[in-house]
């Protein structure tokens, strides 16, 4: 009871303190934009979810550590994961504990926070070893999600588990995912309405992308929606109003796609799916068209490289837009959507942002799936624009890959303008955070050979820095002037998520290991942390039983760009890890495989 | 004058010999045809058929070919760099780095995600991959290595390549238990 | 003797452009273009023959000129006074000459121009995509709708009097794309794409062929070439983009499980099952073809067998490997590869 007293108080101190501060009421301002209360709700200090909330936004109201008193920043504790490979994913923290889920073996760590991150129990799936063969870019997870008491993840080899998060005792286990036609699952899923959303990894392998929805309380199959194919397997219904001409039609996913091909034709669902409760609707990105050579697929192959959006009850698609018609650079549309409300041309809309991969900033109607605006917020001289009457996106000729030549010089490369690693989106600033690339490369293709468990590409890619040198950005874009703020350039990839406070701070970490605390209003450094491997991670924020602020990220470089590493890959091939060794060559000499919890605070 | 006459002529004969014995020189062999010859003394000691692939810049070409029609350049990388598998250009062998060694590799596969050619790929093919697998870390002799790929690849012709030779037989590693 | 019979060459060389059978020839006039080359052809050959009887005949009558004699009776190197008639039939000759090479340049120029012009637009032509290999053609043909495409190899079918925009590519070497009854030789080159118009005026069976020398197997690098009425073409399109026919009995079942889970899915694809390879033929319809392994042989049971049970005998180098299939193996798949009508 004294306990809540003095988190309380300390709160509301805070608060005070926070209004009182100066700079603050013109940054409380911000530009008009915020994420929809449903989808937001207020703070309780936990991290329940990788995305912290159904919009998507990454952002704390937590402001105990602020822009003046983060260079006090101190470590609490950390944890070893007893794993070397790519550490992708977010902390969980719920009450007084925190769960770790690691790339494969893909163990569970519980760690209570009352008494310093100690052991309380592990969970250990056992997935299949093969299943590591089929994971196109590093053995990675993306995390979990809590939900009801139980904590939610899926293995590298497709198995769906629901353990108690008090106990680590399992509740149920589905298998989703079959390894032998090279399927895995790396995404966090996310858990709504007593569904479980989890969809498959394996683009690269041919494998027909889809999500499926699992009974949170039982496990067993709602609904699997799949992103290629005839209407009845894609849940294409009456409910669907696509806003643009380009998507009508019956069975497109069949019909856009040489005999045959939508079969192994990808869109697999492996990244982020936000959730809007008053419309109960869900947005769920589609993955790159297999195999990366486009000329085996003509045709604009739907429903890969797009965004969905689907009854939740159902799975009954509502409205598509494809980003990458006939995707010629693998550019999955994976990336997270931030639901926002905000004043585009004078009014309010309710709009999707998706920093995509093909380098656009898209502003989506919610409702209609109508592009209100789509802006570079990268180097693009692979298409012209998008044309916001047709939808499509303008790709610029010479740049299209043709079989048995190397196109060179195309931006962005094939992670695009940004990959999965997740955006922040501050209300306090307006401005969203998006950690990204800065990377194009010379692409050759050549046929593909499909044979089921085996990589189906038929693409040879090396990559190298975008223009300027550098090969990661950190931009701070305002989504309602449709420009960036400012912006950060770092030398590595950025393959780190972000992380805003209402401390107006923003936190995100290099693959050399550095994890970094900017200014969100300026992007100024303010502190600086250098850990044992390289960041590839989510930072969170929670507030701890002890009332305090604290910031967890886990390090272990990995992942695709770090895969050199993790991997221990041979820089003298360029076209290793599918041409991204080209662009990492110096990255053993910056960092060291690892696996690592670190969680900072103000010292007491 | 008269010293010099009978050095022409040598130098005209070496060079008549010279142009017969270019007569000599002959296509390689190239074995299309048949299986690998069958195995004529046990295991225990390195396989004769290893030699004989190793050896022929025929085999090694095709098994250039193989491995990007067989996807196996998917995962390890059109000069064995490495990727969703471990790289193949470097010295260290999970799984042993003998010719029969590779072959079981393929043919089998591993438990850690390498997945089993048999039955999909014709024995020879495999001899053929196993022994481009060795001549991406130069294990076998320099002269029937290829300049070359026979299709065409954004990798770098294999004789521009820096090659590392490395000793053969004894670098061999175990695979470590579990890799977490 | 040899010397005696060079005249001749030109005849033989006429003599080639008409072909026995009529499969493959070159004057053939089965093309539009094929036709206007084949009129120039015979424009060019009557004139040069033509110059060339003047020819032969001036050097009759030089061998048979007697040397010019003075008026004291001594010969006269130089010639005679009876030079001037000849001077003015060289100054003739040199402007009959200059006034043909030019009339020829204009009728090839003209020809050129016209076949040109008569050219449809490649937008509305039939779109074939032929990618040469080591050595099989591997053929597909798109249309807007990509779900209507089809994909076949070593055979081409096309619809009389519509034109079709043929595209080249090769996947390793420079090979020549050449169906002489129908059109001119057409190099394929990796890394470059080239196109060709194909406008067939005539029904018939034609064979195409390899017309650069590609490797070992370069003679067995043939096409088998059908052109149809439109609405036989329609049917032969509608057949061949649908997917296999199942197997129907205990064998071919025995053959469709052999070919979709060994060695043979890895590189062939037979549309319908899981068989997906697409680094070898498409065997989707393979036993409706006039010929396997790009007419090395004609399609037979005893061929098929043959084929399968040892490729490297009839076609030695090429990528199909042996293989080694036990007799009850090899029943079933040749009796399964013969049902994919």
């Amino acid at each position: 009871m004294r306990h809540a007293l003095v988190i309380r108080s300390k709160v509301a101190l805070l608060a005070f303190l926070l209004l009182a501060c100066p700079g603050s009421q013109a940054v409380g301002q911000g530009n008009g934009a915020r994420a929809p209360a449903a989808a937001s709700p207020p703070d309780d200090g936990q991290w329940t979810m990788a995305a912290k909330d159904y919009a998507s936004t990454r952002f704390s109201a937590l402001g105990e550590i602020n822009r003046a008193n983060v260079s006090r920043l101190k470590l609490a504790f950390s944890f070893d994961t007893q794993n070397r490979r790519g550490h992708e994913a977010a902390p969980l923290v719920v009450g007084s504990m925190m769960y770790i889920i690691t790339p494969y073996p893909n163990h569970v760590w519980a760690l209570d926070l009352a008494r310093g991150g100690r052991l309380v129990w592990v969970f250990r799936p056992r997935p299949k070893p093969a299943s590591q063969g089929v994971a196109c870019c590093d053995v990675v997870n993306r995390g979990g999600t809590y939900s009801n008491g139980n904590i939610y993840f899926a293995t590298l080899d497709g198995d769906v588990f629901a353990i108690r998060a008090s106990n680590g005792h399992q509740v149920w286990r589905t298998s989703v995912a079959d390894i032998n036609k090279g399927e895995t699952v790396t995404m966090a899923p996310l858990v709504a309405e007593g569904k479980v959303l989890v969809g498959n990894s394996g683009g690269e392998f041919g494998v027909r992308g889809w999500l499926t929805a699992l009974d949170a309380a039982s496990g067993k199959l709602a609904w699997r929606a799949y992103s290629t194919g005839p209407d009845a397997d894609v849940l294409i219904g009456p409910q669907f109003k696509p806003f643009y001409a380009m998507d009508r039609g019956k069975d497109l996913g069949v019909k856009s796609w040489p005999p045959e091909a939508w079969k192994t034709g990808g869109g697999t669902t492996w990244g982020w799916i936000s959730y809007d409760p008053a419309t109960r609707t869900l947005f769920q990105g589609t993955g790159n068209a297999g195999p990366w050579n486009p000329h085996q697929r003509p045709g604009d192959n739907k429903w890969t490289s797009g965004v969905f959006a689907r009854d939740i009850a159902t799975g009954q698609a509502r409205w598509f837009y494809q980003s990458s018609p006939h995707d010629h650079f693998d550019h999955d549309d994976i990336n997270e959507s931030i639901l926002l409300d905000m004043p585009v041309g004078g009014r309010m809309r309710q709009v999707l942002v998706r920093p995509g991969r093909n380098g656009y900033m898209y502003v989506i109607d919610r409702g209609t799936g109508q592009v209100l605006s789509a802006d570079p917020y990268g180097f693009i001289n692979s298409a012209k624009g998008v044309d916001l009457k047709t939808g499509r996106l303008i790709p610029v000729e010479e740049k299209v890959p043709q079989e048995g030549r190397v196109t060179r010089n195309i931006c962005p490369a094939a992670p695009g303008a940004k990959d999965w690693n997740p955006s922040a989106f501050s209300p306090r600033t307006g401005l969203l955070y998006v950690p990204h690339l800065n990377l194009c490369m010379d692409m050759g293709v050549i046929e593909a050979n499909y044979i089921a468990g085996t990589p189906y590409l038929g693409a040879e890619v090396k990559m190298y820095a975008g223009p300027g040198g550098h090969r990661g950005v950190l931009t701070a874009w305002d989504p309602v002037r449709r420009k960036a703020a400012w912006e950060i350039r770092e030398d590595l990839p950025l393959w780190s998520g972000a992380l805003a406070t209402a401390g107006d701070l923003v936190f995100y970490g290099t693959m050399d290991g550095r994890f970094k605390a900017v200014d969100g209003r300026t992007g100024k450094l303010l502190w600086q942390e250098q850990l044992e491997s390289g960041i590839i991670g989510q930072p969170i924020t929670y507030r701890g039983p002890d009332g305090r602020q604290y910031v967890a990220i886990l390090s272990g470089v990995g992942g695709w760009a770090g895969a050199i590493v993790s991997g221990q890959l041979d820089p003298g091939d360029p076209t290793s890890a599918l041409g991204f060794v080209n662009a990492m060559r110096d990255l053993p000499g910056k960092t060291k495989a690892g696996g690592r919890l670190y969680v900072f605070a103000l010292p007491q | 004058m008269s010293s010099r006459s009978p050095n022409k002529l040598a130098r005209i004969g070496l060079a008549g010999a010279a142009l017969l014995a270019l007569g000599a020189c002959d296509r390689e062999e190239r074995d299309t045809s048949r299986q690998p010859k069958p195995e004529t003394i046990s295991l225990a000691s390195s396989d004769p058929r290893a030699k004989e692939y190793e050896n022929s810049s025929f085999h090694i070409s095709q098994g250039q070919r193989y491995y990007s029609w067989m996807n196996c350049s998917g995962c390890h990388a059109l000069a064995g760099g490495g990727g969703m598998g471990p790289p193949l250009s470097d010295d260290e062998w999970r799984y042993g780095g003998r010719m029969e060694d590779i072959v079981q590799t393929i043919l089998k596969g591993r438990p850690n995600g390498m997945p089993a050619f048999e039955g999909r790929i014709t024995e020879q093919q495999a001899w053929q991959l196993a022994a481009f697998v060795r001549s991406l870390s130069a294990q076998p002799r320099q002269d029937v290595l290829p300049g070359r790929s026979d299709d065409i690849s954004n990798a770098e012709p294999q004789t521009l390549e820096e090659r590392r030779p490395q000793q053969s037989e004894s670098n061999t590693t175990l695979p470590s238990a579990e890799k977490d | 003797m040899r010397r005696r019979l060079l005249p001749l060459l030109p005849l033989l060389l006429v003599g080639s452009a008409c072909s026995v059978d009529g499969i493959q020839s070159v004057g053939g006039r089965d093309g539009q273009g094929g036709a206007a080359i084949a009129d120039l052809f015979g424009i060019f050959l009557v004139a040069t023959l033509l110059f060339a009887a003047v020819v032969a005949a001036f050097l009759g009558a030089a061998a048979l000129r007697r040397r010019g004699r003075r008026a004291d009776g001594i010969e006269d190197p130089e010639g005679s006074g009876t030079e001037r008639p000849l001077k003015t039939g060289l100054i003739v000759w040199i402007a009959a000459v200059a006034i043909g090479l030019f009339g020829l340049t204009l009728a090839s120029h003209l020809t050129d121009r016209s076949m040109a012009r008569a050219l449809p637009d490649p937008a509305s032509a039939l779109r074939i995509e032929i990618v040469a290999n080591q050595w099989w053609w591997d053929v597909r043909y798109h249309f807007r709708d990509p779900s209507r495409d089809v994909r076949t190899a070593n055979e081409l079918h096309l619809p009389a009097g519509v034109p079709a925009h043929v595209t080249l590519k090769s996947n390793d070497v420079i090979h020549s794309f050449w169906v002489p009854n129908l059109a001119g030789k057409q190099d394929l080159i990796p890394g470059r794409i080239t196109d060709l118009m194909l406008i067939p005026r005539k029904t018939g069976v034609y064979r195409g062929q390899c017309a650069e020398f590609c490797g070992m197997q370069h003679a067995h690098m043939a096409l088998d070439v059908t052109v149809e009425p439109r609405e036989a073409f329609e049917r032969w399109r509608a057949h061949n983009a649908a997917p296999a026919v199942p197997p129907t009995n205990a064998l071919t079942r025995a053959g469709y499980d052999y070919f979709t889970t060994r060695e043979c899915s890895t590189c062939h694809a037979i549309a319908g099952t899981p068989a997906s390879g697409q680094v070898a033929p498409d065997l989707t319809h393979f036993a409706s073809r006039r010929s396997i392994a790009a007419g090395t042989l004609p399609m037979s049971r005893g061929h098929i067998y043959a084929w399968i049970a040892d490729p490297q005998g009839p076609k030695p180098g090429n990528a199909m490997p042996y293989i080694g299939l036990e007799a009850d193996e090899l029943h079933a798949v040749a009796a399964y590869l013969e049902s994919l009508k």
